[in-house]
């Protein structure tokens, strides 16, 4: 099987679990569809001995050192409270003293250190631990979740631009696809997408559950049809809500806990599929409403600095 | 204080809670709302909601509480969850300085996107933590006083104060909100069921029109 035909049957059926370890490596480009076995085995090997140098230089920190080291004191408060509250009711994460739960902290430490400037921030952890569930080896996970970070990086830029293009883009879209609701939000003082912000910025994962994001994750991941489906699947859930929410006169406020109040109420399968309608009537003219560099296009200037490089004051 | 129905009420107060981010907002939303504390409940992303009915003066009034994302990346949109709140708990951990720090700042930016009557209450959490408190009561107290705002310390783990704190801020916004009713002609009195009460000094009839008017 070529890698289009792959590509197109996970976009229509997802993946078996035990697939995934192998094939996400491929959707996420940590492996490329040309190489060999001989090559993924090198690369393995390579990855497996810079994720441990990467790993020893926050390890070989001592405690004299992070006295006089607060940025690398916050980023690992702010880890430590984070990871003890990702996923807990997941089995793999469950329980008192879950050694996975400390893997999932090495992980979000080193890659603070491997992407110093962006750093560690909320979200993070809901991302990599999926990840770290399928992949289980430390280092192929945090590889994997560096891939990914490559294409949803920007959602955690500190100036929220990433955020903002991605929610200008969802604007279009829906201006492009459905009039009156594009009226509805405009007349309601809504343009603003504040309502859609969790769902974009950690990929739906707080809006289904665990099996179902990881199968709406390898559909988004394909990049087949458009590489911004995830705005698609947002349109295909208003739309699918938008009588309520014009016939009720939903107002911010009102609107932001309603569809705060959808997370795990949303059937995945029949939004993928009117994602899919609304992606393909939408064509070329969709593709025109989104911006070149929106996430997770890759940055249009890529001279510039990849992140801010300004921490957060408060964390 | 009884636990009331969710559609049985005289008052809408919309109150949020900020602060850093770990410095148990979500923990005292669902201690006050659920009687519940879990040190596995997910980080905050964007906003989340629960609301309570408390009785003040033989009125029923319903808080709505938004419960913000505390990291500071994300303000430039939880800010915009600030439009229209009555009342804020300012929360920091007594067991961290910097979260006492910041406080000032967390206080600008709900000024600057909030009516300047909304009430305003400092909350010192985590007071349980007895043996590891680094910011003093009188601290608290200090600053609270210096920024015209309330004050409390609260455990959310041990359930103290945190009914207190709530019941202090929704009464003191049912007395802002009684207190001009009396000046705009009882203008409240007639104010529909579910309308979110504005405490803007602008007459509050013309401040209904325009509520109406949007949504």
């Amino acid at each position: 099987m070529n890698s289009k035909d792959l590509i197109k049957r996970i976009f229509y059926g997802g993946l078996e679990h035990e697939l995934r370890k192998e094939v996400w490596k491929f959707l996420l480009g940590y492996y490329e569809y040309e190489s060999t076995y001989a090559e993924r085995e090198y690369l393995e090997s390579v990855r497996k001995l810079d994720y441990e140098t990467i790993k020893s230089q926050w390890k070989s920190i001592s405690v004299v050192q992070a006295k006089r080291f607060t940025k690398f004191r916050e980023r690992k408060s702010l880890i430590d409270k984070d990871v003890v509250r990702t996923d807990r009711s997941v089995p793999y994460f469950e329980g008192d003293d879950n050694p996975n739960v400390i893997v999932l902290r090495d992980i979000l430490l080193t890659y603070s250190f491997y992407n110093f400037d962006l750093g560690y921030c909320q979200g993070m952890s809901d991302l990599l631990s999926p990840i770290l569930f399928v992949m289980r080896d430390e280092y192929e996970a945090f590889w994997s979740f560096v891939a990914l970070m490559e294409r949803l990086g920007p959602n955690f830029n500190r100036d929220q631009s990433g955020m903002h293009s991605q929610l200008f883009a969802l604007s279009k879209l829906v201006e492009l696809l459905d009039h009156s609701l594009h009226n509805y939000f405009r007349q309601a003082d809504c343009l603003n997408y504040f309502f859609c912000f969790r769902w974009i910025l950690i990929q739906f994962k707080r809006e289904f559950e665990y099996e179902k994001t990881m199968h709406l994750w390898e559909v988004l991941w394909t990049h087949h049809l458009s590489e911004h489906f995830h705005l698609y699947i947002c349109i295909a859930i208003l739309k699918s809500h938008k009588k309520k929410i014009m016939e009720e006169q939903m107002d911010f406020d009102t609107l932001l806990k309603f569809i705060n109040g959808l997370s795990n109420q949303i059937d995945l399968d029949s939004v993928i599929r009117d994602a899919e309608a609304l992606c393909v009537c939408a064509g070329g003219n969709g593709a025109a409403c989104i911006p070149p560099g929106t996430p997770p296009s890759c940055p249009v200037d890529l001279d510039a600095g990849l992140y801010d490089q300004q921490d957060d004051e408060i964390l | 204080m009884a636990y009331m129905s969710d559609d049985d009420y005289d008052y809408l107060f919309k109150v949020v809670l900020i602060g850093d981010s770990g410095v148990g907002k979500s923990n005292l939303l669902s201690r006050f709302t659920k009687n519940e504390f879990s040190l596995e409940s997910k980080s905050t992303i964007g906003v989340e909601f629960a609301a309570r009915s408390i009785q003040v003066s033989e009125k029923i009034v319903k808080a709505q509480i938004w419960d913000t994302a505390g990291q500071e990346r994300y303000r430039a949109i939880t800010s915009a969850y600030y439009r229209g709140a009555v009342g804020a708990l300012v929360i920091y951990d007594v067991t961290r300085n910097a979260t006492f720090e910041n406080l000032e700042r967390w206080l600008k930016e709900l000024r600057d996107h909030t009516d300047s009557n909304a009430v305003i209450m400092l909350v010192g959490n985590k007071a349980d933590l007895r043996h590891l408190r680094v910011v003093s009561t009188e601290d608290g107290k200090a600053l609270a006083e210096r920024e015209n705002t309330f004050f409390m310390e609260t455990s959310a783990l041990e359930s103290m104060n945190v009914d207190h704190a709530f019941t202090e801020v929704l009464t003191e916004i049912f007395h802002v909100v009684s207190r001009k009713a009396l000046v705009a002609g009882d203008a409240v009195a007639v104010l529909p069921k579910g309308q979110t009460i504005s405490v803007s000094m602008e007459d509050e009839v013309s401040a209904l029109k325009k509520k109406v008017g949007c949504c």
